[in-house]
């Protein structure tokens, strides 16, 4: 039963429902339809119930969200009240959504009930990852005053809301959404991130990389490595990051490439492209070369055109590549040998640094060391 | 006769009771001389901080002779020695507007130390600091060095300049540091201090507020549990001691629960802080320790805070605000916040207007798509010739140098005053003759982004 109102609460961005349950979902990870719910024993936390943490796995073994019955009190001054609410994370440990079983509702002062914008402005709120309510203190909700009057009193608990924090709450409903907040970013979050890293492998980072979320993506590009064993899919897919033109998912994807056997698929798709690339990602690109186990014929030639490049740091992190890689073939050789005519001072030093030490039988190239030799 | 052979004899004795007390393997070191010293290069920066560094590798990695003077020990400035190892915002709606030579040693850090890089593709609204790239200060120190020594760039470190004087074609630039008095003959000078005192020097004119932003000494403290603190009983306590003068309201802005919430970081204001002069830098040195001392002691006496202790504190108070440059062109307030682009714009800025008083700061947004931009005339004083600043101390009016401080925007002008010197140099022009065509280029070659050029 469960499974199946699951499958439609992902297909609901944020509504009732037609039965009149209330729910509100932000855009999921996966869009897949849950075929199996596993319950896990959840981390205890402090004034929370229950302490069961569910996984929602697709037919493929996906873990696709997970949810938690929450059953807490809502307290201040010494008063308190109970708050009854289903939450819900991505596989990532993004937030998802909430609903409330038939018949509950959220309220403010007094008990008054939420309105719809306000259960919208609720899930807002709790999508908001960095929100200040992390640091602040559940004192610093109200401000040091008795309330006037009965309609300033919070959550129909005490205090009126403290205007510094109104940006970052439900108006009347601060300790409400304090509470929500640090349940969402609280200890379950790191249960479900420790839960779906157990069942992550290629396929399933591949999955992960299509959520159209970009915090889910860079999660994704995060557990490339490391947690799953390289494919090619899997680092031809880091590549169409690369190509793309959000600078942090570059960036991650290019940390994320496997410096293995399987670079071999993207080192000469990188080093061919180069020159098309901001400086910024030029240098992450040939740095992430020096590390991978051995240097592509392709990729060498594409670097050692690279060369050409008026940008003299760019140059010297090349010359950084074939010493790691102990290239010393006269075809590379050449044009290492050219930059030491080069105007500049410091792109003739470092080629002369790098030529001086090998064993070279080239004549040109030996003509040239002696001529920079004599002008030094 | 008798008496002179006395003396002859204390004498040797003298001398023998000198080597006597020597143990095998030590020498005797001839008295403490202050040696002097005549070098030349083609670019000398003064200022090894967060604009000075990037000035002198530009320079260096153009080919250039390069020498950075730097008065202290490390390089890095504000983001090392002044501890706010969160330089600047280098992305503007979505997008990168600050890179080169500052964005790769940021970026370096940054992987050296696993750290993550905020997610630029989310907007940061009213939270600027959420797009702030955190590092590792000390590690950042090391790279920066090690990048100035990989390009050549002479580091002279505990040397500040005396004197400066316009030459034929350049300056003399005299300093003194720990046993040398070096004189240093260059083409082009680029002040970097962040205080413009190489500009003064060399005669040109500069500027200040009467009343100038705080510094802040930044450091770290623990051993409390915010949550479980009675604030309501904090905040009356800490207003009673201010009241009864234990305490000085402004310095950490009034606000105790804020100083315990962050746990110290950038909280502290020290008023009048300068860094112009070593006797104003000890002032404002000793100001932040003792406040942060007193108010220590203070929170030692709150309950729940008994066990406070200081994590980590940094050498010196950093400074937001002293002199700038009376220059060909004043960035003003309007300017900045409408994102004027000029013909001669070498870099881009992005940050909001930041002016820190006694009470504290709110900061005050740019609208959506503005991005700043710095002309290359805002950092070349009046009546100069081959001399250049980077850094705040850009030619600018208050509230725009507000922004303009901080330091990626200093990264983005320490670059474009290295290109500008470069090319000044190969050229024999003085910098506002260079070619702007010419300076876009070698600034694009290298990295950075170029305010209207067609990759800017």
């Amino acid at each position: 039963m469960i499974r199946l109102l699951i499958g439609i609460l992902f297909i609901l961005a944020s509504a009732y429902d037609s039965a009149g349950q209330i729910r509100y979902f932000r855009t999921p990870t996966l869009p897949l339809k849950t075929d199996t719910t596993l319950a896990f024993l959840a981390v205890a936390e402090d004034s929370i119930a229950n302490d069961t943490l569910f996984q929602m796995r697709s037919k493929e073994g996906f873990p696709v969200a997970y949810f938690r019955k929450i059953r807490t009190s809502v307290c201040f001054d010494n008063k308190c009240r109970l708050l009854k609410v289903t939450l819900f994370w991505n596989p990532t440990g993004r937030y998802l959504g909430y609903d409330l079983v038939k018949g509950e509702f959220l309220s403010k002062a007094e008990h008054k009930p939420f309105t719809l914008a306000e259960y919208e402005r609720m899930s807002d709120v709790l999508a908001d990852q960095f929100s200040p309510l992390a640091t602040l203190a559940y004192a610093e909700i109200a401000p040091p005053k008795k309330p006037i009057s009965k309609e300033e009193e919070v959550d129909g608990v005490s205090s009126a809301t403290a205007k510094n924090v109104l940006d970052y709450v439900v108006e009347g409903a601060a300790y409400t959404t304090y509470k929500m907040w640090h349940v969402v970013y609280g200890p379950t979050q790191a249960s479900v991130v420790a839960l779906t890293e157990k069942s992550l492998s290629p396929e399933y980072v591949l999955a992960l990389l299509e959520s159209p979320d970009g915090s889910d993506k860079i999660w994704a590009l995060n557990h490339s490595q490391g947690f799953v064993t390289s494919t090619p899919a899997l680092q031809q897919k880091l590549v169409t990051f690369i190509n793309g033109t959000n600078y942090n998912l570059t960036e991650r994807a290019i940390n994320a490439l496997d410096t293995g056997p399987n670079s071999a698929t993207w080192q000469a798709m990188l080093a061919d492209n180069l020159t098309t690339k901001s400086y910024a990602l030029q240098k992450l690109i040939v740095n992430k070369l020096k590390r991978v186990t051995s240097l592509d014929a392709q990729a060498k030639k594409s670097l050692a055109e690279g060369l050409k490049s008026p940008n003299s740091e760019l140059v010297s992190t090349i010359l950084d590549v074939f010493r790691q890689h102990n290239v010393a073939d006269t075809e590379t050789c050449r044009p290492i040998a050219d930059l030491l005519i080069s105007q500049n001072q410091f792109i003739a030093q470092k080629a002369f640094a790098y030529l001086e030490k090998l064993d070279l039988s080239d004549a040109d190239i030996k003509a040239k060391l002696a001529q920079y030799a004599q002008r030094k | 006769m008798k008496r002179r052979s006395v003396i002859a004899t204390l004498g040797a004795l003298s001398i023998g009771a000198k080597a006597s007390a020597l143990e095998p393997g030590e020498v005797l070191k001839e008295p403490y001389k202050v040696a002097k010293k005549a070098i030349k290069a083609d670019i000398v920066v003064v200022g090894g901080g967060t604009a000075g560094v990037v000035a002198a590798l530009q320079a260096a990695r153009a080919g250039r002779q390069t020498i950075l003077v730097e008065n202290g020990s490390q390089l890095g400035g504000t983001t090392t020695t002044g501890g706010v190892a969160y330089p600047g915002i280098f992305f503007a709606w979505g997008k990168q507007v600050i890179s080169g030579i500052g964005w790769e040693m940021v970026q370096e850090a940054v992987a050296l130390n696993d750290d993550t890089l905020p997610d630029f593709s989310i907007p940061h609204g009213k939270h600027h600091p959420r797009h702030q790239v955190r590092l590792n200060g000390q590690l950042y120190a090391l790279l920066l060095e090690e990048k100035c020594v990989e390009a050549g760039v002479q580091i002279r470190f505990y040397e500040t300049p005396t004197q400066v004087t316009p030459q034929k074609n350049g300056w003399l630039v005299e300093t003194v540091g720990k046993g040398i008095m070096t004189q240093i003959t260059c083409n082009q000078l680029i002040d970097c201090t962040g205080n413009a005192f190489v500009t003064s020097m060399a005669g040109y004119d500069v500027l200040r507020e009467a009343t100038t932003q705080p510094g802040s000494l930044m450091f770290e403290i623990g051993g409390y549990d915010f949550q479980s603190l009675d604030l309501k009983l904090i905040q009356a306590r800490y207003q009673e001691a201010i009241k009864k003068g234990e305490l000085d309201k402004p310095d950490f802005r009034n606000n105790i629960v804020g100083l315990l919430r962050s746990k110290g970081d950038n909280i502290s204001h020290v008023l009048g802080a300068d860094s112009t002069t070593s006797e104003t830098h000890t002032v404002a040195n000793i100001k932040g320790r003792m406040a942060l001392l007193k108010t220590l002691r203070f929170l030692r006496t709150l309950p729940g805070c008994e066990k406070t202790k200081i994590i980590d504190v940094q050498n010196e108070t950093a400074v937001r605000e002293t002199y700038r440059i009376d220059g060909h062109y004043k960035v003003t307030h309007a300017d900045y916040v409408t994102g004027k682009l000029f013909d001669d714009s070498v870099s881009y800025s992005y940050y909001p207007i930041d002016v820190h008083d006694e009470n504290g700061v709110v900061p005050d947004h740019l609208k959506e798509g503005v991005v700043p931009t710095v002309p290359l005339r805002a950092l070349v004083p009046k009546n100069s010739k081959n001399f250049l600043v980077a850094g705040r101390c850009v030619s600018s009016d208050r509230l725009a140098n507000s922004a303009l401080r901080v330091q990626a925007s200093s990264m983005g002008m320490g670059q474009a005053a290295g290109a500008a010197a470069v090319l000044a140099n190969m050229q024999n022009k003085t910098p506002l003759d260079v070619s702007m065509t010419d300076l876009r280029k070698l600034l694009e070659e290298h990295g950075a982004i170029v305010p209207g050029s067609q990759k800017g």
